[in-house]
């Protein structure tokens, strides 16, 4: 057996190895690499900076426990910005598997920002029905969510002061990890109720969502772990997503090396098969 | 003991029980799968009954006598008659309304968010008409709206449906144009693996800086020691499997 074909039947764990390396050794000895802000990230933190004091943003965190290493950092950056910026937060969800995390990802963030619970922020928390969920807050919010996640009822909350439906809304951001997420607010959200809309994806989805931005039917996309620690760094609070960014780009690197090598050994390959077949 | 404690400890036992499946299939990682499932379909039933079932069913109807609510429920009660085979046809009803209402809802617009507000993006004109300047061509490709770009989509949306134009035979010219559509299919599909390795290179991270954060003395080492358990199981696992006499059949 060549060098070759032993390398491209190499057993699958030490590839698994290798990545596992790439990954961890980075995390436990950060170089710090720079990190260029993309256009799709900036327009999502251009248009929260351009908000004036005490204009709502509603949040909705459409993602469960699957997805949090991706969503997670970029839902706390843009809380972060938001309460940095004293809007008013009316977070929810479409996943209910994702309710209690994301009820304690919120008030985490409030804590540390000093905010009020039902002054400042408001967790909806979850209502059954998906897309109908939008259509319904469209019409009345009161009538989606009669109560928030801890019970108590959202009419006559300060946060809410004002705010009768979707078309009440400053901003609105769906950080989505599937269906519904960033698409159904657009198609049953912005669409209908005519508010501006901006997105956060996990990576699997983001290339999905381009042509929603290039469109201009979505004003920003923060995309995957890279457009969290982007985020991160435009808002100045460097987390756990810039953190991972250089065990990112040494995994990435890693693979390209792999893909590179198998290409080379597989030409090598065919080349010998063809000489020897071309011998008499 | 601390929950965070216990949590951490649970957390890092199932992510290293379900990082072993890397090495071989093993009882460890059917316990953490089963485990993961149940919790998920556990919390999920538990939710749902609490959100609709008292919050938005039983406590406006008993306490706020909202009887119109007994519409919808009656309405998906009737679901329900599919496990009655004499009752089946009943469950046709909510079926009816429900198909009804979601195509009612979702054909217009969708039909709007995604083909016309779509093709309306595709559709640019190739130079721009700048007031003052006249007539120009951007060069700029950074800019999705430049003239460059518009001819690029131009070229990759003709040349991708080209492709899959099968009423003729691509050969000659065609086979040219059809080639040029497979090139931007695969440029496609580049970006969009790029970003799914992306995405779960995302996840090993999420975990692994747990197993990090997990290690330290504040929570009693249990990345260590429950690594230690994890290598230690399997290599008794192997052990075992190899004292076995082969099998028969």
């Amino acid at each position: 057996m060549t060098f070759a074909e032993r390398m491209l039947n190499i057993d699958r764990r030490i590839i698994f190895v290798v990545i596992g390396l790439c990954t961890l050794l980075p995390l436990l000895y950060p170089v710090g690499l720079p990190i260029k802000i993309s256009q799709e990230v900036r327009g999502v933190y251009d248009h929260i900076e351009s908000l004036p004091e005490r204009s709502v943003l509603l949040l909705s965190l459409d993602f469960d426990p699957a997805s949090k290493p991706e969503l997670y950092p970029q839902a706390v950056a843009i809380l972060r910005h938001a309460f940095k910026k004293n809007l008013r937060v009316v977070a929810m969800t479409l996943w209910v598997s994702g309710t209690g995390m994301a009820d304690e990802l919120l008030t985490k963030v409030a804590t540390e920002s000093g905010k009020q619970r039902g002054v400042d922020y408001v967790f909806l928390g979850w209502s059954p029905g998906g897309t109908a969920v939008i259509i319904n807050m469209g019409q009345d919010l009161y009538n989606a969510f009669p109560s928030d996640y801890g019970g108590k009822p959202t009419k006559g909350q300060l946060v809410l002061e004002g705010v009768n439906s979707l078309k009440d809304v400053t901003y609105a951001i769906s950080l989505g990890a599937g269906n519904p997420g960033v698409e159904a607010w657009y198609v049953f959200g912005k669409d209908k109720y005519k508010f501006e809309l901006g997105g956060g994806c996990t990576g699997v989805i983001a290339p999905g969502l381009y042509p929603l931005l290039r469109s201009g039917q979505i004003n920003g996309l923060i995309g995957g772990l890279r457009g969290a620690a982007e985020y991160e760094s435009l808002i100045g609070q460097k987390g756990r997503a810039v953190a991972g960014m250089d065990a990112q780009s040494a995994t990435h690197v890693a693979i390209i090396v792999l893909v590179a090598l198998c290409n080379i050994f597989y030409f090598t390959l065919r080349r010998h098969a063809r000489q020897q077949g071309s011998q008499p | 003991m601390d929950a965070t404690i216990i949590g951490a400890w649970v957390a890092t036992g199932l992510t290293l029980f379900i990082f072993s499946f890397l090495y071989k299939d093993n009882p460890l990682f059917k316990l953490a799968e089963n485990l993961y499932v149940g919790v998920s379909v556990g919390y999920t039933i538990v939710k749902t009954y609490d959100t609709v079932i008292l919050h938005l069913i039983w406590k406006p109807i008993v306490e706020n006598q909202e009887w119109t609510l007994l519409i919808p429920v009656t309405i998906g009660l009737l679901m329900l008659t599919r496990y009655v085979p004499k009752a089946a046809w009943l469950s046709r009803y909510a079926f009816a309304f429900i198909v009804g209402v979601g195509a009612g809802l979702a054909i217009p617009r969708t039909v709007s968010s995604f083909i016309l507000k779509q093709i309306e993006d595709t559709v640019r004109p190739l130079l721009m008409l700048v007031p003052g300047d006249g007539v120009t061509f951007s060069w700029n490709l950074l800019n999705p709206a430049s003239s460059i770009n518009v001819i690029i989509v131009l070229l990759g949306v003709s040349s991708v449906l080209f492709y899959f134009f099968f009423s003729v035979e691509h050969s000659g010219p065609g086979k040219a144009v059809a080639r040029t559509g497979v090139l931007f299919l695969m440029i496609a599909f580049g970006a969009a693996f790029g970003y799914t390795v992306m995405a779960r290179m995302s996840l090993l991270i999420g975990r692994l800086t747990d197993l990090i954060e997990y290690s330290d003395p504040a929570y009693g080492r249990p990345t260590l020691w429950l690594t230690l358990v994890t290598v230690g199981t399997l290599i008794a696992l192997g052990l075992r499997r190899r004292s076995e006499p082969p099998d028969s059949h």
